[in-house]
Protein backbone atom coordinates (compact mmCIF):
# COMPACT_ATOMS: atom_id res chain seq x y z
CA UNK A 1 0.00 0.00 0.00
CA UNK A 2 1.65 3.15 -1.19
CA UNK A 3 1.40 6.14 1.08
CA UNK A 4 3.53 9.18 1.54
CA UNK A 5 3.26 12.49 3.30
CA UNK A 6 5.09 15.51 1.94
CA UNK A 7 4.92 18.90 3.61
CA UNK A 8 6.25 21.80 1.62
CA UNK A 9 7.07 25.33 2.84
CA UNK A 10 4.47 25.44 5.58
CA UNK A 11 3.69 28.57 7.60
CA UNK A 12 1.26 28.51 10.49
CA UNK A 13 0.52 30.65 13.50
CA UNK A 14 -1.94 31.99 16.00
CA UNK A 15 -2.75 35.62 15.28
CA UNK A 16 0.49 37.60 15.06
CA UNK A 17 2.59 34.75 16.47
CA UNK A 18 4.22 32.59 13.83
CA UNK A 19 4.55 29.04 15.14
CA UNK A 20 5.88 27.47 11.94
CA UNK A 21 8.08 29.06 9.25
CA UNK A 22 8.81 27.39 5.93
CA UNK A 23 8.57 23.85 7.29
CA UNK A 24 9.21 21.03 4.83
CA UNK A 25 9.35 17.35 5.68
CA UNK A 26 8.33 14.02 4.23
CA UNK A 27 7.36 10.59 5.51
CA UNK A 28 7.40 7.48 3.32
CA UNK A 29 5.37 4.31 3.70
CA UNK A 30 6.50 2.03 6.52
CA UNK A 31 8.81 4.58 8.14
CA UNK A 32 8.92 5.83 11.71
CA UNK A 33 10.00 9.45 11.55
CA UNK A 34 10.82 11.46 14.67
CA UNK A 35 10.05 15.16 14.90
CA UNK A 36 12.33 16.33 17.67
CA UNK A 37 12.35 19.58 19.55
CA UNK A 38 11.86 20.99 23.01
CA UNK A 39 8.65 22.60 24.26
CA UNK A 40 7.20 25.53 22.39
CA UNK A 41 9.10 25.04 19.15
CA UNK A 42 6.08 24.17 17.00
CA UNK A 43 5.91 20.38 17.08
CA UNK A 44 2.28 20.26 18.20
CA UNK A 45 1.25 22.98 15.78
CA UNK A 46 2.74 20.98 12.91
CA UNK A 47 0.95 17.81 14.06
CA UNK A 48 -2.33 19.74 14.34
CA UNK A 49 -1.88 21.15 10.85
CA UNK A 50 -1.55 17.63 9.44
CA UNK A 51 -4.64 16.51 11.37
CA UNK A 52 -6.64 19.51 10.15
CA UNK A 53 -7.12 21.03 13.61
CA UNK A 54 -5.04 24.10 12.71
CA UNK A 55 -5.23 25.76 9.29
CA UNK A 56 -1.81 26.64 7.92
CA UNK A 57 -1.37 30.16 6.53
CA UNK A 58 0.74 29.02 3.60
CA UNK A 59 2.16 25.84 2.12
CA UNK A 60 1.04 22.38 1.09
CA UNK A 61 0.49 19.20 3.10
CA UNK A 62 0.26 16.50 0.49
CA UNK A 63 -0.83 12.99 1.36
CA UNK A 64 -0.44 10.57 -1.53
CA UNK A 65 -2.35 7.30 -1.30
CA UNK A 66 -2.01 4.75 -4.11
CA UNK A 67 -1.04 7.47 -6.54
CA UNK A 68 -3.81 9.93 -5.63
CA UNK A 69 -2.67 13.15 -3.93
CA UNK A 70 -4.75 14.99 -1.35
CA UNK A 71 -3.92 18.44 0.04
CA UNK A 72 -4.67 18.06 3.75
CA UNK A 73 -4.39 21.81 4.33
CA UNK A 74 -7.73 22.20 2.53
CA UNK A 75 -9.56 19.28 4.15
CA UNK A 76 -11.51 19.03 7.41
CA UNK A 77 -10.36 16.74 10.22
CA UNK A 78 -13.32 14.47 9.35
CA UNK A 79 -12.04 13.99 5.80
CA UNK A 80 -8.45 13.54 6.96
CA UNK A 81 -9.46 10.75 9.36
CA UNK A 82 -11.42 9.21 6.50
CA UNK A 83 -8.23 9.15 4.40
CA UNK A 84 -6.53 7.00 7.04
CA UNK A 85 -4.71 9.51 9.24
CA UNK A 86 -5.15 9.13 13.00
CA UNK A 87 -3.64 11.26 15.72
CA UNK A 88 -2.77 10.49 19.32
CA UNK A 89 -2.95 14.01 20.73
CA UNK A 90 -0.64 15.51 23.31
CA UNK A 91 -2.02 14.99 26.80
CA UNK A 92 -3.95 11.93 25.54
CA UNK A 93 -7.31 13.73 25.45
CA UNK A 94 -9.45 10.75 26.42
CA UNK A 95 -13.11 11.02 27.33
CA UNK A 96 -12.61 10.70 31.09
CA UNK A 97 -16.22 9.95 32.05
CA UNK A 98 -16.63 7.20 29.46
CA UNK A 99 -15.38 3.65 29.92
CA UNK A 100 -12.30 2.22 28.23
CA UNK A 101 -14.48 0.28 25.80
CA UNK A 102 -16.62 3.33 25.02
CA UNK A 103 -13.47 5.35 24.28
CA UNK A 104 -12.31 2.63 21.88
CA UNK A 105 -15.70 2.45 20.18
CA UNK A 106 -15.61 6.21 19.58
CA UNK A 107 -12.30 5.70 17.78
CA UNK A 108 -14.28 3.67 15.25
CA UNK A 109 -16.95 6.32 14.65
CA UNK A 110 -16.40 6.61 10.90
CA UNK A 111 -18.58 4.33 8.79
CA UNK A 112 -15.57 2.61 7.19
CA UNK A 113 -14.05 1.90 10.60
CA UNK A 114 -17.29 0.40 11.94
CA UNK A 115 -17.04 -2.43 9.44
CA UNK A 116 -13.73 -3.63 10.84
CA UNK A 117 -14.52 -2.89 14.47
CA UNK A 118 -14.21 -6.48 15.75
CA UNK A 119 -10.84 -6.98 14.12
CA UNK A 120 -9.50 -3.63 15.34
CA UNK A 121 -10.77 -4.25 18.86
CA UNK A 122 -9.01 -7.62 18.89
CA UNK A 123 -5.79 -5.95 17.72
CA UNK A 124 -6.10 -3.25 20.40
CA UNK A 125 -6.64 -5.80 23.17
CA UNK A 126 -3.85 -7.99 21.88
CA UNK A 127 -1.44 -5.05 21.77
CA UNK A 128 -2.52 -3.68 25.15
CA UNK A 129 -3.88 -6.56 27.30
CA UNK A 130 -4.44 -4.24 30.25
CA UNK A 131 -7.20 -2.49 28.27
CA UNK A 132 -9.10 -5.75 27.91
CA UNK A 133 -8.95 -6.33 31.66
CA UNK A 134 -10.13 -2.80 32.36
CA UNK A 135 -12.60 -2.28 29.53
CA UNK A 136 -15.45 -1.36 31.91
CA UNK A 137 -13.42 1.15 33.90
CA UNK A 138 -13.82 4.92 33.46
CA UNK A 139 -10.91 6.20 31.39
CA UNK A 140 -10.27 9.11 33.77
CA UNK A 141 -9.61 6.77 36.69
CA UNK A 142 -6.73 4.93 35.01
CA UNK A 143 -3.02 5.62 35.56
CA UNK A 144 -1.12 7.87 33.15
CA UNK A 145 0.58 4.97 31.42
CA UNK A 146 -2.68 3.10 30.90
CA UNK A 147 -4.30 6.28 29.60
CA UNK A 148 -1.52 6.69 27.03
CA UNK A 149 -2.06 3.10 25.89
CA UNK A 150 -5.78 3.74 25.58
CA UNK A 151 -5.13 6.89 23.56
CA UNK A 152 -2.95 4.94 21.12
CA UNK A 153 -5.44 2.06 20.95
CA UNK A 154 -8.29 4.50 20.32
CA UNK A 155 -6.39 5.95 17.36
CA UNK A 156 -5.87 2.43 15.98
CA UNK A 157 -9.64 1.82 15.98
CA UNK A 158 -10.05 4.01 12.88
CA UNK A 159 -7.85 1.63 10.80
CA UNK A 160 -5.22 4.29 10.14
CA UNK A 161 -2.40 4.01 7.62
CA UNK A 162 -0.53 7.01 8.99
CA UNK A 163 -0.33 7.43 12.76
CA UNK A 164 0.58 10.83 14.21
CA UNK A 165 1.78 10.61 17.80
CA UNK A 166 2.21 13.90 19.63
CA UNK A 167 4.50 13.80 22.68
CA UNK A 168 3.70 10.32 23.99
CA UNK A 169 6.17 10.75 26.86
CA UNK A 170 4.49 13.74 28.53
CA UNK A 171 3.65 13.11 32.17
CA UNK A 172 4.97 9.54 32.25
CA UNK A 173 7.71 7.99 34.37
CA UNK A 174 10.92 6.97 32.52
CA UNK A 175 9.97 3.29 32.60
CA UNK A 176 6.52 3.98 31.13
CA UNK A 177 8.01 6.27 28.49
CA UNK A 178 10.25 3.43 27.44
CA UNK A 179 7.35 0.95 27.31
CA UNK A 180 5.15 3.33 25.35
CA UNK A 181 7.85 4.06 22.77
CA UNK A 182 8.52 0.32 22.42
CA UNK A 183 4.81 -0.27 21.74
CA UNK A 184 4.78 2.38 19.02
CA UNK A 185 7.85 0.74 17.50
CA UNK A 186 6.06 -2.62 17.52
CA UNK A 187 3.04 -1.15 15.74
CA UNK A 188 5.37 0.02 12.99
CA UNK A 189 7.28 -3.28 12.82
CA UNK A 190 4.41 -5.76 13.18
CA UNK A 191 1.52 -3.92 11.58
CA UNK A 192 3.29 -1.91 8.94
CA UNK A 193 1.91 1.36 10.30
CA UNK A 194 3.64 4.52 9.08
CA UNK A 195 4.42 6.73 12.07
CA UNK A 196 5.29 10.39 12.54
CA UNK A 197 6.10 11.03 16.17
CA UNK A 198 6.71 14.39 17.82
CA UNK A 199 8.85 13.94 20.90
CA UNK A 200 11.24 15.85 23.11
CA UNK A 201 12.91 12.78 24.60
CA UNK A 202 15.69 12.37 22.04
CA UNK A 203 17.18 9.11 23.27
CA UNK A 204 13.84 7.35 23.51
CA UNK A 205 12.59 8.60 20.15
CA UNK A 206 15.64 7.50 18.17
CA UNK A 207 15.31 3.94 19.54
CA UNK A 208 12.44 3.34 17.13
CA UNK A 209 12.86 6.07 14.52
CA UNK A 210 14.52 5.39 11.19
CA UNK A 211 15.35 9.07 10.77
CA UNK A 212 14.33 12.44 12.13
CA UNK A 213 13.95 16.18 11.99
CA UNK A 214 14.85 18.79 14.56
CA UNK A 215 12.59 21.80 14.87
CA UNK A 216 13.72 24.98 16.61
CA UNK A 217 11.58 28.14 16.84
CA UNK A 218 9.23 26.86 14.17
CA UNK A 219 11.92 26.02 11.63
CA UNK A 220 13.39 22.68 10.65
CA UNK A 221 17.09 23.10 11.43
CA UNK A 222 18.20 19.50 10.92
CA UNK A 223 16.85 16.93 8.48
CA UNK A 224 18.83 13.76 9.06
CA UNK A 225 18.62 10.73 6.77
CA UNK A 226 19.54 8.29 9.53
CA UNK A 227 19.71 7.97 13.29
CA UNK A 228 23.51 7.93 13.15
CA UNK A 229 23.49 11.17 11.24
CA UNK A 230 21.25 12.65 13.97
CA UNK A 231 23.60 11.51 16.73
CA UNK A 232 26.59 12.99 14.99
CA UNK A 233 24.96 16.35 14.28
CA UNK A 234 26.47 19.36 16.04
CA UNK A 235 23.13 21.00 16.83
CA UNK A 236 21.89 17.75 18.34
CA UNK A 237 25.03 17.48 20.46
CA UNK A 238 24.51 21.00 21.74
CA UNK A 239 20.74 20.67 22.34
CA UNK A 240 20.41 17.14 23.64
CA UNK A 241 23.61 15.33 24.30
CA UNK A 242 25.38 17.96 26.34
CA UNK A 243 28.59 17.51 24.35
CA UNK A 244 30.82 20.30 23.09
CA UNK A 245 29.92 21.39 19.59
CA UNK B 1 -54.44 15.51 60.92
CA UNK B 2 -51.46 13.24 60.29
CA UNK B 3 -52.27 9.63 59.53
CA UNK B 4 -50.34 6.72 58.05
CA UNK B 5 -52.95 6.22 55.33
CA UNK B 6 -52.62 9.80 54.26
CA UNK B 7 -48.82 9.50 54.13
CA UNK B 8 -48.97 6.28 52.12
CA UNK B 9 -51.38 7.90 49.72
CA UNK B 10 -49.05 10.89 49.37
CA UNK B 11 -46.05 8.65 48.68
CA UNK B 12 -47.81 6.56 46.01
CA UNK B 13 -49.12 9.63 44.23
CA UNK B 14 -45.73 11.27 44.69
CA UNK B 15 -43.90 8.41 42.95
CA UNK B 16 -46.25 8.66 39.97
CA UNK B 17 -46.05 12.45 39.93
CA UNK B 18 -42.27 12.06 40.06
CA UNK B 19 -42.30 9.80 37.01
CA UNK B 20 -44.22 12.53 35.22
CA UNK B 21 -41.57 15.07 36.28
CA UNK B 22 -38.97 12.64 34.98
CA UNK B 23 -40.62 12.42 31.57
CA UNK B 24 -40.67 16.22 31.20
CA UNK B 25 -37.05 16.54 32.43
CA UNK B 26 -35.34 13.87 30.27
CA UNK B 27 -34.90 16.21 27.30
CA UNK B 28 -33.24 18.80 29.53
CA UNK B 29 -30.97 16.08 30.87
CA UNK B 30 -29.66 15.74 27.33
CA UNK B 31 -29.56 19.42 26.30
CA UNK B 32 -28.31 20.90 29.56
CA UNK B 33 -26.89 17.82 31.26
CA UNK B 34 -24.86 16.46 28.37
CA UNK B 35 -24.47 19.39 25.97
CA UNK B 36 -24.06 22.25 28.50
CA UNK B 37 -26.65 24.30 26.62
CA UNK B 38 -28.43 26.61 29.11
CA UNK B 39 -31.81 25.64 27.74
CA UNK B 40 -34.19 27.66 29.94
CA UNK B 41 -36.74 27.56 27.11
CA UNK B 42 -37.12 23.81 27.68
CA UNK B 43 -40.37 24.20 29.67
CA UNK B 44 -41.68 26.64 27.06
CA UNK B 45 -41.06 24.02 24.35
CA UNK B 46 -42.91 21.59 26.61
CA UNK B 47 -45.97 23.83 26.82
CA UNK B 48 -45.81 24.43 23.07
CA UNK B 49 -45.95 20.67 22.57
CA UNK B 50 -48.99 20.52 24.87
CA UNK B 51 -50.78 23.09 22.73
CA UNK B 52 -49.91 21.19 19.56
CA UNK B 53 -51.43 18.08 21.15
CA UNK B 54 -54.46 20.12 22.24
CA UNK B 55 -54.88 21.41 18.67
CA UNK B 56 -54.84 17.89 17.19
CA UNK B 57 -57.15 16.54 19.91
CA UNK B 58 -59.65 19.41 19.70
CA UNK B 59 -59.87 19.65 15.91
CA UNK B 60 -59.23 16.13 14.70
CA UNK B 61 -60.12 14.07 17.81
CA UNK B 62 -56.66 12.51 17.81
CA UNK B 63 -55.84 10.68 21.03
CA UNK B 64 -53.41 12.88 23.03
CA UNK B 65 -50.72 10.18 23.21
CA UNK B 66 -50.97 9.50 19.48
CA UNK B 67 -50.79 13.26 18.90
CA UNK B 68 -47.68 13.40 21.07
CA UNK B 69 -46.02 10.75 18.92
CA UNK B 70 -47.17 12.49 15.72
CA UNK B 71 -45.54 15.81 16.66
CA UNK B 72 -42.27 14.15 17.73
CA UNK B 73 -40.62 14.31 14.26
CA UNK B 74 -41.70 17.94 13.91
CA UNK B 75 -40.17 18.76 17.27
CA UNK B 76 -36.99 16.94 16.25
CA UNK B 77 -36.66 19.29 13.27
CA UNK B 78 -37.59 22.25 15.47
CA UNK B 79 -34.74 21.23 17.81
CA UNK B 80 -32.24 20.99 14.95
CA UNK B 81 -33.21 24.48 13.78
CA UNK B 82 -33.11 25.99 17.28
CA UNK B 83 -29.64 24.61 18.00
CA UNK B 84 -28.32 25.82 14.65
CA UNK B 85 -29.64 29.33 15.38
CA UNK B 86 -28.18 29.24 18.91
CA UNK B 87 -24.85 27.97 17.61
CA UNK B 88 -24.50 30.52 14.81
CA UNK B 89 -25.54 33.51 16.90
CA UNK B 90 -24.07 32.65 20.31
CA UNK B 91 -22.10 29.49 20.98
CA UNK B 92 -19.71 29.92 18.04
CA UNK B 93 -18.57 33.29 19.31
CA UNK B 94 -16.71 32.33 22.41
CA UNK B 95 -16.34 31.60 26.03
CA UNK B 96 -18.95 33.85 27.61
CA UNK B 97 -21.63 32.42 25.35
CA UNK B 98 -23.11 30.56 28.33
CA UNK B 99 -24.41 33.70 29.99
CA UNK B 100 -25.62 35.23 26.74
CA UNK B 101 -27.06 31.85 25.85
CA UNK B 102 -29.39 32.07 28.83
CA UNK B 103 -30.62 35.42 27.51
CA UNK B 104 -31.18 33.84 24.10
CA UNK B 105 -33.27 31.01 25.50
CA UNK B 106 -35.23 33.33 27.81
CA UNK B 107 -36.07 35.34 24.72
CA UNK B 108 -37.17 32.21 22.85
CA UNK B 109 -39.31 31.18 25.84
CA UNK B 110 -41.13 34.52 25.94
CA UNK B 111 -41.67 34.55 22.19
CA UNK B 112 -43.25 31.09 22.40
CA UNK B 113 -45.43 32.20 25.31
CA UNK B 114 -46.67 35.25 23.40
CA UNK B 115 -47.32 33.24 20.23
CA UNK B 116 -49.39 30.74 22.20
CA UNK B 117 -51.41 33.56 23.78
CA UNK B 118 -52.01 35.14 20.36
CA UNK B 119 -53.20 31.86 18.91
CA UNK B 120 -55.06 30.22 21.79
CA UNK B 121 -55.71 32.99 24.34
CA UNK B 122 -54.85 32.93 28.03
CA UNK B 123 -57.48 30.43 29.19
CA UNK B 124 -56.66 26.95 30.37
CA UNK B 125 -56.94 24.19 27.78
CA UNK B 126 -57.35 20.47 28.25
CA UNK B 127 -57.70 17.33 26.17
CA UNK B 128 -60.20 14.49 26.20
CA UNK B 129 -59.44 10.79 26.24
CA UNK B 130 -60.92 7.66 27.83
CA UNK B 131 -58.23 7.38 30.47
CA UNK B 132 -58.51 10.97 31.71
CA UNK B 133 -60.67 11.36 34.82
CA UNK B 134 -60.88 7.67 35.65
CA UNK B 135 -59.02 6.03 38.49
CA UNK B 136 -57.84 2.66 39.67
CA UNK B 137 -58.63 1.70 43.28
CA UNK B 138 -55.82 -0.05 45.10
CA UNK B 139 -57.17 -0.74 48.60
CA UNK B 140 -57.96 2.69 49.96
CA UNK B 141 -55.74 4.48 47.49
CA UNK B 142 -57.22 6.01 44.39
CA UNK B 143 -54.72 6.12 41.52
CA UNK B 144 -55.69 8.23 38.50
CA UNK B 145 -55.08 6.48 35.17
CA UNK B 146 -53.50 9.63 33.77
CA UNK B 147 -50.65 9.26 36.30
CA UNK B 148 -50.23 5.58 35.38
CA UNK B 149 -49.85 6.66 31.76
CA UNK B 150 -47.15 9.11 32.87
CA UNK B 151 -45.43 6.34 34.82
CA UNK B 152 -45.38 3.97 31.84
CA UNK B 153 -44.12 6.58 29.40
CA UNK B 154 -41.46 7.94 31.74
CA UNK B 155 -40.09 4.44 32.26
CA UNK B 156 -40.12 3.64 28.54
CA UNK B 157 -38.43 6.94 27.63
CA UNK B 158 -35.73 6.45 30.26
CA UNK B 159 -34.95 2.94 29.03
CA UNK B 160 -34.92 4.02 25.37
CA UNK B 161 -32.68 7.02 25.96
CA UNK B 162 -30.29 5.06 28.17
CA UNK B 163 -29.95 2.37 25.50
CA UNK B 164 -29.51 4.94 22.77
CA UNK B 165 -26.80 6.83 24.65
CA UNK B 166 -24.85 3.74 25.67
CA UNK B 167 -25.27 1.34 22.73
CA UNK B 168 -25.13 3.46 19.59
CA UNK B 169 -22.20 5.27 18.00
CA UNK B 170 -24.15 8.52 17.95
CA UNK B 171 -25.19 8.08 21.59
CA UNK B 172 -21.63 7.60 22.77
CA UNK B 173 -20.52 10.62 20.75
CA UNK B 174 -23.29 12.68 22.39
CA UNK B 175 -21.97 11.76 25.83
CA UNK B 176 -18.40 12.54 24.74
CA UNK B 177 -19.10 15.91 23.11
CA UNK B 178 -19.15 17.98 26.29
CA UNK B 179 -16.06 16.21 27.63
CA UNK B 180 -13.64 17.03 24.82
CA UNK B 181 -14.77 18.47 21.49
CA UNK B 182 -11.35 18.59 19.86
CA UNK B 183 -10.66 14.95 20.72
CA UNK B 184 -14.02 14.11 19.20
CA UNK B 185 -12.97 15.83 15.98
CA UNK B 186 -9.94 13.54 15.90
CA UNK B 187 -12.37 10.59 15.89
CA UNK B 188 -13.54 11.87 12.52
CA UNK B 189 -16.73 13.52 13.73
CA UNK B 190 -18.09 17.04 13.60
CA UNK B 191 -18.93 18.07 17.21
CA UNK B 192 -21.37 20.75 16.07
CA UNK B 193 -23.39 18.21 14.08
CA UNK B 194 -23.33 15.82 17.05
CA UNK B 195 -24.65 18.54 19.36
CA UNK B 196 -27.27 19.59 16.85
CA UNK B 197 -28.49 16.00 16.50
CA UNK B 198 -28.56 15.58 20.29
CA UNK B 199 -30.52 18.81 20.70
CA UNK B 200 -32.96 17.51 18.11
CA UNK B 201 -33.47 14.36 20.17
CA UNK B 202 -33.83 16.35 23.39
CA UNK B 203 -36.56 18.39 21.71
CA UNK B 204 -38.23 15.37 20.08
CA UNK B 205 -38.70 13.80 23.52
CA UNK B 206 -40.71 16.91 24.43
CA UNK B 207 -43.38 15.94 21.91
CA UNK B 208 -44.56 13.02 24.00
CA UNK B 209 -43.73 14.84 27.26
CA UNK B 210 -45.98 17.72 26.19
CA UNK B 211 -48.78 15.21 25.64
CA UNK B 212 -48.28 13.99 29.22
CA UNK B 213 -48.33 17.55 30.56
CA UNK B 214 -51.80 18.22 29.16
CA UNK B 215 -53.04 14.72 30.04
CA UNK B 216 -52.02 15.16 33.69
CA UNK B 217 -53.59 18.61 34.08
CA UNK B 218 -54.97 21.49 31.98
CA UNK B 219 -52.32 23.87 30.61
CA UNK B 220 -52.11 27.63 30.19
CA UNK B 221 -49.52 29.66 28.24
CA UNK B 222 -47.43 30.60 31.29
CA UNK B 223 -47.30 27.10 32.79
CA UNK B 224 -43.72 26.69 31.58
CA UNK B 225 -42.48 29.10 34.24
CA UNK B 226 -43.48 26.68 37.02
CA UNK B 227 -41.46 23.96 35.35
CA UNK B 228 -38.17 25.87 35.05
CA UNK B 229 -37.42 25.23 38.71
CA UNK B 230 -38.66 21.65 38.67
CA UNK B 231 -36.88 20.48 35.52
CA UNK B 232 -33.55 22.14 36.36
CA UNK B 233 -33.80 20.85 39.94
CA UNK B 234 -34.28 17.30 38.65
CA UNK B 235 -31.43 17.45 36.11
CA UNK B 236 -28.90 19.01 38.49
CA UNK B 237 -29.96 16.76 41.37
CA UNK B 238 -29.48 13.72 39.12
CA UNK B 239 -25.94 14.65 38.29
CA UNK B 240 -25.64 16.10 34.84
CA UNK B 241 -26.41 13.71 32.05
CA UNK B 242 -27.64 10.52 33.72
CA UNK B 243 -31.01 9.33 32.35
CA UNK B 244 -31.87 6.78 35.05
CA UNK B 245 -30.56 9.26 37.61
CA UNK B 246 -32.97 11.83 36.16
CA UNK B 247 -35.93 9.51 36.73
CA UNK B 248 -34.88 8.72 40.33
CA UNK B 249 -34.26 12.39 41.11
CA UNK B 250 -37.65 13.25 39.64
CA UNK B 251 -39.32 10.64 41.85
CA UNK B 252 -37.60 12.11 44.93
CA UNK B 253 -38.95 15.54 43.95
CA UNK B 254 -42.41 14.13 43.27
CA UNK B 255 -42.63 12.35 46.62
CA UNK B 256 -41.31 15.40 48.49
CA UNK B 257 -43.79 17.72 46.78
CA UNK B 258 -46.66 15.32 47.37
CA UNK B 259 -45.89 14.89 51.10
CA UNK B 260 -45.46 18.62 51.64
CA UNK B 261 -48.71 19.24 49.76
CA UNK B 262 -50.55 16.77 51.98
CA UNK B 263 -49.02 17.84 55.29
CA UNK B 264 -48.47 21.57 54.93
CA UNK B 265 -50.63 22.72 52.04
CA UNK B 266 -50.18 23.80 48.45
CA UNK B 267 -48.43 27.11 49.09
CA UNK B 268 -45.24 25.36 50.23
CA UNK B 269 -44.96 22.93 47.32
CA UNK B 270 -43.25 25.23 44.77
CA UNK B 271 -40.38 25.92 47.21
CA UNK B 272 -39.57 22.23 47.50
CA UNK B 273 -37.64 21.86 44.25
CA UNK B 274 -35.10 24.52 45.12
CA UNK B 275 -34.83 23.44 48.77
CA UNK B 276 -33.96 19.90 47.71
CA UNK B 277 -31.59 21.17 45.05
CA UNK B 278 -29.64 23.33 47.52
CA UNK B 279 -29.58 20.56 50.11
CA UNK B 280 -28.17 17.98 47.71
CA UNK B 281 -25.65 20.31 46.13
CA UNK B 282 -24.32 21.13 49.62
CA UNK B 283 -23.70 17.44 50.34
CA UNK B 284 -22.96 16.02 46.86
CA UNK B 285 -22.01 18.77 44.39
CA UNK B 286 -21.76 16.28 41.50
CA UNK B 287 -25.42 15.33 42.03
CA UNK B 288 -26.75 11.97 43.17
CA UNK B 289 -25.58 9.98 40.18
CA UNK B 290 -22.88 12.22 38.72
CA UNK B 291 -19.74 10.36 37.76
CA UNK B 292 -16.32 11.71 38.58
CA UNK B 293 -13.76 12.62 37.38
Amino acid sequence: MALSLAINDLDAGYGAVKALRGVSLHVEAGETVALLGTNGNGKSTLMKCIAGLVRPQRGVISLTIDGAAHDLSRLSTEDIVELGVAMVPEGRRLFPRLTVLENLMLGAFRKAARRSIDRNLAVAFETFPVLKERQGQLAGTMSGGQQQMLAIARALMSSPRLLLVDEPSVGLSPLLVSQTITKIGELNQNRGLTVLMAEQNFNQAIRIASRGYIIVHGEIVVAAASVDELRGNDIVKRLYLGGAA
Amino acid sequence: MFSLDLLLDAVVIGVLLGCFYGAVSLGLSVSFGLLDVPHVAHPAFLVLASYAVYFLNENYAVDPLVAGILITPVFFLFGLATYRLYYETFEKRGSDAGVRGIAFFFGVAFIIEVLIILQFGVDQRSVTADYIGKAWRLGDIRIPYRLLVAFAIATALTVLLTLYLSRTFMGRAIRAVAQDQEALRLMGTNPVKIKQWAFGIATAVLGIAGALLIIVAPVDPTLGRAYIGRTFCVVVMAGLGSMSGTLVAAIILGVAESIVLTMFGASWAPAISFAILLGILAVRPQGLFGRRP
